[in-house]
């Protein structure tokens, strides 16, 4: 009796443990969301399955033989999952010379060869640093990495070794709980914005804390971005910002209907920033007057981008808006055409001749912008 | 009905949940624990009746063991004679199980809503803004920090602490109303479910994010002590042998 009554405790810890590895309590889990980059002909794009891959945009067929694939460790317990798993790419990846970074969510940054795929070196070679979730930057030979540790990494582009050493000792405090946006480097100084709502400005040298800081209540939501010595980035508190570099207020501020998520873009005196409430604003980007706008009815994720005369927006429904930057400003929030993909759209896109380059969920669509179709389109999954 | 969900229970608590985190110094561990008491205290009325029905079947005890020791061959004539003293007494076995049953709902949107708050891939975070409202107490208070004490409250307890207050905190209070039957076999069920429950959170705790194993670790506490002032002590948790005593100790 006692025999079948301890085989039946550990029978139901057996089975507690196998149902709980199983259910999927922790939300959604991380798949990525990679932008694209274009050089030379070759889109750049990471995969959900964790790989970077090179497409000709000619042939539209993959480049690499053998696409590097990066994997970590299973987290789904003793009943489900593989012993690993394909590890998540949030960030777009950056082409530089003959190399390809890219960070992963597992914590690595690595380079590739743009001809071959062929891993060059990681960072670090063994082991992780903090979950790469804001996209690299890269100046000056160096790239320029924020991660979930809360730490900004330098490492020299050729060989992937860290450039500001003494930054890197474990005791150093960290700047945020953890950075999930990109750094922007402008003239020797690397800004940064926290999630609890610092923008600190480091030394692009030698990492050090430089003298201006500024504090704000509410946490930073998107990638800062630089336009004639002033910050603008949105936040959680709704609300898009102008700050002056060295200033201790905010210039102005301008209220969404939520979270200004994608980092904002500014061109010719005009903020053209993207909110999560569906709405792309047009904001003058001395005063914070509102200049217009347009509502696209979906959340916008990614950030615009300009390509000659014409400004390309995409929303979260998988909608691509094409608006005129050189018509009258009063008609300027009105989509000169509308392109309709079949998947959301929640990465960085780039552009080049005419064409769109965008991931939409496990796809590639590239949308011709001035004739407004999608021209082509490419599955991102792994044959078999 | 997901949206009904959402709108009714998920987000006014998930809203509540990320309020007080900003009130309480950004300290999610705190607004976990807050709220677990502000939603115990709003479903008093239905734990008071829970604890009084437990109560009730409690003081039936000796008499139910009379019972057994008299009808125990006869499982039918027992069954009748144990359903007559439930009528007699104003008594409904099942009493004490209702009001769980209808504070199950919030139970669940509260683990909902410690998952989403704590959004620990970036998908959540993007996520959690369709399910916030527009005041300015919680927009100053997105993203939360997960940091509380030692742990990191969306990742698991590595050390292993929470899943021994979550298990043993679940025993004592399992323990406090398991009472003690003069059938071998019922009892010998008992012991095992006693043992099994608090086994089966604490193996769950190890798993689950640390947010939800404090969750459950302040609410098994606030139910120790809300027994032991409602049913005037520590119960059957004394007892180790069913023929020892026949009522449980009191303070």
């Amino acid at each position: 009796m006692k025999r079948i009554k301890i085989s039946f405790l550990i029978a139901a810890v057996l089975l507690t443990s196998l149902t709980a590895s199983c259910i999927p309590g922790q939300g959604q889990p991380a798949s990525g969301w990679s932008g694209t980059a274009f050089r030379d002909g070759v889109i750049f794009v990471g995969t959900g399955d964790g790989r970077v891959i090179a497409i000709n945009a000619t042939s539209r067929e993959e480049q690499w033989p053998n696409p590097y694939s990066f994997a970590t460790e299973g987290s789904g317990g003793l009943a489900c999952g593989p012993a690993t798993v394909a590890d998540a790419i949030y960030t777009t990846p950056v082409v530089n010379g003959g190399s390809v970074y890219v960070g992963t969510y597992s914590g690595q940054m690595h380079a590739l060869s743009t001809a071959t795929g062929a891993r060059r070196w990681s960072y670090p070679e063994n082991g992780n640093i903090g979950a790469v979730v804001g996209s690299p930057v890269v100046a000056d030979e160096t790239i320029y990495i924020s991660t979930s540790d809360g730490r900004v990494y330098a490492l020299y582009i050729g060989n992937g070794d860290v450039r500001w050493q003494d930054r890197l000792e474990w005791e150093s405090e960290p700047l945020a709980d953890k950075l999930w946006t990109s750094p922007t480097v402008i003239d020797d100084t690397l800004y940064v914005c926290t999630f609890d709502g610092h923008i600190y400005a480091l030394s692009a040298e030698t990492g050090e804390l430089l003298d201006w800081a500024f504090e704000l209540e509410a946490g930073f939501a998107s990638s800062p971005v630089i336009y004639e010595e002033t910050v603008y980035v949105g936040s959680f508190d709704n609300n898009l910002y102008a700050i002056g570099i060295g200033a201790d207020e905010h210039r102005w501020r301008f209220q969404g209907g939520k979270w200004f998520w994608a980092a904002p873009l500014v061109h010719d005196g005009i903020v053209y920033a993207g909110s999560l409430d569906g709405r792309l604003y047009l904001v003058d980007a001395e005063t914070g007057g509102k200049l217009g706008e347009f509502d696209a009815g979906s959340p916008i994720v990614s950030s615009p981008v300009i390509m000659d005369d014409l400004l390309i927006v995409a929303d979260q429904s998988g909608d691509v808006y094409v608006f005129d930057l050189s018509s009258a400003l009063q008609d300027r929030a009105m989509p000169l055409m509308s392109v309709q993909l079949d998947a959301k759209v929640e990465s960085t896109f780039c552009v080049s001749e005419g064409l769109a380059y965008i991931r939409a969920e496990g796809k590639l669509y590239v949308v011709d912008v001035e004739k407004g179709w999608v021209a082509w389109e490419l599955s991102l999954t792994a044959e078999e | 009905m997901l949206e009904i969900w959402y709108l009714i229970i998920l987000n006014p608590i998930l809203n509540v949940l990320v309020a007080l985190s900003h009130i309480l110094a950004g300290e999610f561990g705190l607004a976990i624990i807050a709220l677990t008491v502000i939603v115990r205290l709003a479903s008093w009325p239905l734990n008071k009746r829970q604890l009084k029905s437990t109560k009730a079947l409690q003081d039936l005890q000796p008499k139910m063991q009379e019972l057994q020791k008299k009808h125990g061959k006869n499982q039918q004539k027992l069954q009748q004679e144990m359903m007559k003293l439930y009528k007699e007494a104003g008594v409904n076995p099942l009493g004490c199980l209702w009001p769980m049953l209808v504070q199950f709902p919030i139970w669940i949107a509260l683990y909902q809503s410690i998952m989403r708050a704590l959004a620990t891939t970036p998908e959540n975070l993007l996520a959690l803004h369709r399910h916030l409202y527009s005041w300015e107490v919680v927009r100053n208070a997105i993203p939360l920090s997960s940091r509380f004490l030692w742990l990191d409250l969306g990742s698991p307890d590595p050390y292993f602490i929470l899943a021994i207050v979550v298990g043993g905190t679940m025993w004592v209070q399992q323990k406090m109303t398991q009472a003690p039957s003069a059938d071998p076999r019922q009892q010998s069920t008992a012991r095992m479910m006693t043992l099994m429950m608090p086994l089966m959170f604490g193996i769950l705790t190890l798993m689950f994010p640390s947010g939800l194993a404090l969750f459950w670790a302040v609410s098994n506490i606030i139910g120790i002590v809300t027994q032991y002032f409602v049913t005037g002590g520590w119960g059957y948790l004394k007892i180790s042998s069913p023929f020892q005593s026949t009522a449980p100790t009191g303070k």
